[in-house]
């Protein structure tokens, strides 16, 4: 049967569904597309659920756990501006005390946050440095002031009872 | 038979608010800016209700 659509291509006819002969081959069209972006977004509010859970529960001190205190050294034998290194709060973590001036004491996990190395006490420059790849951190809050580690040492809190200096517990990171 | 776009752009941008808020929420929590953690799970969140009511209004739409 001759026809006059063989000489135009595209033949006018408002129809989109010519060429489907299958089942599901619709199965993805826009409707079905809107509806699995929709499902996506219900994925991601789900899996963000223990993200805010476990943040929560760090924020309400959850996560603060108290050790045995624990002594470090005598008030008498660690001189002002002098720094010693102990663990706290079990065997295998490094920790590190500094005598910034006659009352004060600032003690830190000195585990690099940027890859764990030992971070140590340079009483000249005033501060704490990582050897590994230069990094810096203020002596007085932890904080990294230069290099590659981005999140400030752990702070350990100190009490000073007679004439001994105490390990208490380590504190959480406030922003 | 003409269907609109409008919704599928809509939704695709709702999908790509969720990526950014779960890189931010992921690395916020691994940087423990607790707070931020949770604004940006609680945005990720609230989009679920956004993209399933712009689902309702478009899933009809012609154009
Ligand atoms: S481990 Fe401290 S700067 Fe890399």
């Amino acid at each position: 049967m001759p026809s006059d659509k063989n000489n135009k291509i595209p033949f006018n006819e408002d129809n989109y569904t010519h060429n489907i002969e299958r089942d599901n081959e619709r199965k993805l069209d826009r409707r079905g597309f809107m509806k699995t972006l929709a499902g996506a977004a219900g994925v991601f509010a789900v899996s963000s659920l223990p993200w805010g859970a476990v943040a929560a529960k760090e924020l309400m001190g959850l996560g603060e756990k108290e050790y045995p205190h624990k002594k470090i050294t005598d008030v008498s034998k660690l001189a002002v501006g002098d720094s010693l290194e102990f663990k706290f709060p079990g065997e295998h973590d490094d920790a590190i005390i500094i005598r910034l001036n006659e009352n004060k004491y600032v003690a830190y996990q000195n585990a690099c946050t940027h890859l764990r190395c030992p971070v140590f006490w340079v009483k000249e420059q005033n501060q704490m440095v990582c050897p590994c790849h230069h990094g810096f951190f203020d002596a007085e809050t932890g904080a990294p002031t230069a290099g590659p580690p981005r999140r400030p040492l752990p702070e350990i809190q100190v009490k000073v009872d007679n004439g001994a200096i105490y390990a208490v517990r380590v504190k959480r990171y406030e922003a | 038979m003409k269907r609109s776009y409008v919704g599928v752009a809509v939704l695709a941008f709702i999908l790509f608010l969720n990526i950014i808020f779960t890189q931010y929420m992921v690395h916020q929590f691994f940087y423990e800016n607790y707070v931020n953690t949770l604004i940006f799970c609680g945005l990720n969140i609230v989009l679920f209700p956004i993209a399933l009511f712009a689902y309702k209004k478009m899933k009809n739409v012609k154009a």
